[in-house]
């Protein structure tokens, strides 16, 4: 009798831990990362762990910037709460296989979308959340508007980017000549722009417009609207979880929709009136597009209503609202003269 | 009670709707047309107002003026996917039609002859001002069609980049100089609003 309940008793506790060992490894490594986020209570984005107007936390440890409003704008469509966001700052080193190893849901870490890092990590890139590009930047007493006026100009870059072969491409293929100045760290090449050893200095155009705040008097200095290389920034998801793809490329479309739709984070409820049918699909007041997403009826209001659309969340954190004053160049609309287009909701 | 504490709330409401109503409606002077004041030259534009060339991609043929009222901002479509990006000032409700206009006409220091229906709206205007640095048309204005609106100077260049005034097109006098000087008439003219919902 004894010996049967001791032996009942050591069945029992294998059974209790093998369960606890799937439940952990179901927890661990479920595939549907938004039953996941669900079931944790808030989504865990990969960010840059100081990048001014992209994503930066303050003294309090409150994260602002474009890639941490697009980490929010997900978990405003999930929970109806940007807060049901934590940030996770990752190297760029290692930022790849994080996510990878399901550290974080996604990353939003100003990571440019190439083919060699959606093939060889099994990751993908749902959208393009942000067109970067290399650019130049000059004193506005040289008078030049076009870089293809910059022949035979001394020109600071960092050495062994792609900025550097970016560059090199450019005046080969508009057969002009150009002086390298090149260092090793970007400060220094700042400091070399500033005390006048070259003409002008290339590097991404988000970069340049970060570097031109350091200077004595950014206002004596331009940078020019010709971009020569293309740094597409994008949300980074596991493959093979299509689902969380889906909401991911679709919270960034939502947002780019609702500013060709003229729909705001203040006139969201007018917009939940409105008999538009466009504006209905994407508020939620016709059809069930959230439905087919996983996700509640009003998940794109409730992105907007939290969050903002795509120029709100653009100009307050790296255009006209912040610091930084970049114009919307490549990131306007197709519509209004750049290239940001987002299929619609139909 | 419950009903009791709906009925306090609903006073509340109601107060500060009307309340709300009442100050909207208060008659202000209308803070875009002051006739006889001399521009402040000092007044520095907002960067994303001051005239620069931008990356602007469009089918639309270089030369043509592209205004995007709801950005604040008129573009002069220079080619190779370029443009000048000047600041605007809008009209704070009158100028609502979008579309395609030409500049019929363009002047040096114009004339103002506010239209009836401005004058309807601001008694206090005068009927006629000669051109000169106190006229609220600026320095240069470029009529639009047979339309009263205009694409013009001002004396008031703290006043880009905001809606006020009647619908006429706002540019500092610099920079409506510098437009001027880069369009003739006939140049297109293409109106862009704000969708609406």
């Amino acid at each position: 009798m004894i010996r049967t309940f001791r032996g009942g008793l050591l069945i029992g506790l294998a059974v209790a831990t093998v369960i606890a060992a799937i439940a952990i490894t179901y927890e661990r490594y479920d595939t549907k990362t938004l039953k996941r986020t669900i079931r944790r209570g808030e989504v865990l984005c990969g960010v840059n762990k100081g990048l001014p107007g992209f994503s930066i936390p303050d003294a309090k440890g409150d994260w602002t910037g474009f890639d941490v409003d697009f980490c929010r704008a997900v978990a405003a469509a999930i929970f109806d709460d940007p807060k049901k966001a934590t940030f996770v700052p990752l190297d760029a080193g290692e930022r790849f296989k994080e996510l990878q190893s399901r550290k974080v849901d996604i990353l939003s870490r100003n990571s440019t979308w190439s083919m060699s890092r959606e093939t060889s990590y099994d990751l993908y890139f749902p959208a393009v959340a942000y067109y970067d590009g290399g650019g130049f930047m000059l004193p506005r007493a040289r008078n030049i508007d076009s870089a293809l006026e910059l022949n035979g100009s001394k020109v600071c870059v960092q050495a062994d980017t792609t900025t550097q072969l970016n560059l090199a491409d450019y005046f080969r293929t508009n057969n002009m000549k150009y002086q390298e100045m090149k260092f090793g760290k970007l400060e220094d090449v700042i400091k070399a722009y500033d005390s006048g050893q070259c003409d002008t200095l290339t590097a991404d155009v988000s970069q340049l417009y970060a570097l031109r705040l350091n200077l004595g008097k950014p206002g004596d200095h331009v940078i020019l609207p010709d971009i020569i290389s293309k740094e597409p920034l994008a949300p980074v998801v596991r493959q093979r979880d299509d689902d969380w793809m889906m909401i991911v490329k679709w919270t960034l479309y939502a947002m780019i929709n609702a500013e060709e739709l003229g729909i705001t984070s203040t006139n969201i409820d007018e917009a939940l009136k409105s008999k538009k049918p466009d504006v209905m699909r994407l508020v939620g007041t016709e059809g069930a597009y959230g439905e087919v997403l996983g996700l509640p009826k009003d998940w794109a209001a409730r992105i907007i209503r939290h969050v903002g659309n795509y120029g709100e969340i653009y100009e307050r954190n790296v255009g006209s609202g912040s610091k930084l004053g970049i114009p919307r160049g490549l990131n306007q609309l197709w519509s209004a003269g750049g290239i940001q287009y987002a299929p619609p909701i139909r | 009670m419950i009903k009791f504490r709906h009925l306090i709330w609903m006073v509340i409401a109601a107060a500060a709707a009307m309340l709300s109503v009442s100050q909207s409606h208060a008659q202000k002077p209308d803070v875009g047309d002051e006739p006889g004041l001399l521009p402040d030259d000092s007044v520095e534009l907002d960067p994303q107002f001051r005239r620069t060339a931008v990356l602007y991609r469009t089918t639309e043929p270089p030369g043509t003026i592209i205004i995007a009222t709801a950005e604040r901002h008129l573009y002069l479509v220079q080619g190779n996917g370029r443009a000048l990006r000047y600041g605007i000032g809008v009209g704070r409700e009158g100028f609502q039609w979008q579309g395609l206009l030409n500049i019929t006409r363009k002047a040096e220091w114009p004339d103002w002859t506010p239209p009836p229906e401005m004058i309807a709206r601001q008694p206090y205007l005068p009927r006629f001002m000669a051109g000169g640095p106190g006229n609220p048309l600026g320095a240069r204005a470029m009529y639009l069609g047979t339309t009263v609106y205009r694409i013009h100077g001002t004396n008031r260049p703290d006043t880009i980049g905001t809606a006020v005034s009647s619908g006429c097109f706002r540019l500092v006098n610099n920079d409506v100089t510098d437009l001027y000087e880069r369009v003739p008439v006939g140049t297109k003219v293409i109106v862009r609003q704000k969708p609406e919902l």
